[in-house]
């Protein structure tokens, strides 16, 4: 008897949640070109500011002196691990960069249709891999 | 309104300083694409150059300015614990104060 009372009660309240993304669809979910690009632009800007020291440090040392710079030429471009870091830094200034320079046409208004985000995001990336391949093919 | 107008004027200088460090940058790439991998002379020789050295410190400083700006709103959107976010606040400021005057001090205090 009292089933029968609570039972529509209980109907209202187990509504349907829409949320954005459930847990079980994560695994499958692939973050739009636009999206990537996005967090993309955000994480080499973290990493080139938490990397701005390191970068100083070098500066400081390959200007100290001749010794400074063979120094540093035989410790870090030497080093086959420190170089990829530091090709990994390039692409990251050269896509940060890219990437902003998007981010503020955007900023304008232009470029928000979805064909357009799309190819510009693709764009952003074929360009500051290809800058940065030809940074590194000059000065390997 | 005070807030607001802090956060246009946060929102020019972000990205005045975006396009002062890429003119930097397209710069100093120009000239090591053109010029090829800089021996110690030539590098040091163009670090003596005043206007060379006003070009960079600007550059710099604009990018830790560039970077207080963009670390600061982007550490909230992941970091939720006050504390955490403190300390990652913390190490922001601290991080660009050193920039901008660990940069002064080498291009114009070293030797």
């Amino acid at each position: 008897m009292s089933e029968n009372i609570s039972a529509p009660l209980a109907k209202t309240r187990a509504r349907p949640v829409f949320r954005n993304i459930g847990f079980a669809e994560l695994a499958n979910y692939r973050l739009p070109i636009p999206g990537v690009a996005s967090i993309v632009h955000r994480i080499t800007g973290i990493a080139l500011f938490v990397c701005l020291l390191f970068l100083l440090a070098m500066l400081q040392m390959s200007l100290k002196s001749e010794a400074g710079f063979e120094a540093f030429r035989n410790i870090v471009w030497a080093n086959p691990f420190a170089k990829i870091v530091l090709i990994g830094l390039l692409f990251a200034i050269t896509y940060h960069m890219i990437a902003g320079l998007r981010h503020m046409v955007q900023d304008t208004n232009a470029w928000l249709d979805l064909p357009t985000a799309r190819a510009t995001a693709f764009a952003v990336f074929a360009l500051s891999l290809l800058v940065t391949a030809l940074i590194v093919w000059r000065l390997w | 309104m005070a807030a607001a107008s802090k956060f246009v004027s946060e929102w020019w200088l972000q990205r005045i300083s975006a396009v002062l460090v890429t003119a930097y940058v397209f710069l100093v790439l120009g000239l090591l694409l053109v010029n090829g991998t800089p021996n110690a002379m030539q590098w040091q020789a163009l670090f003596a150059n005043t206007g060379f050295k006003l070009a960079t410190l600007l550059a710099i400083l604009a990018t830790a300015y560039h970077g207080l700006v963009g670390a600061m709103h982007v550490w909230p959107d992941y970091v939720k614990n006050r504390a955490v976010l403190a300390v990652l606040n913390a190490y922001t400021w601290l991080a660009s104060a050193a920039v901008a005057l660990w940069s002064v001090y080498i291009l114009f205090g070293m030797k």
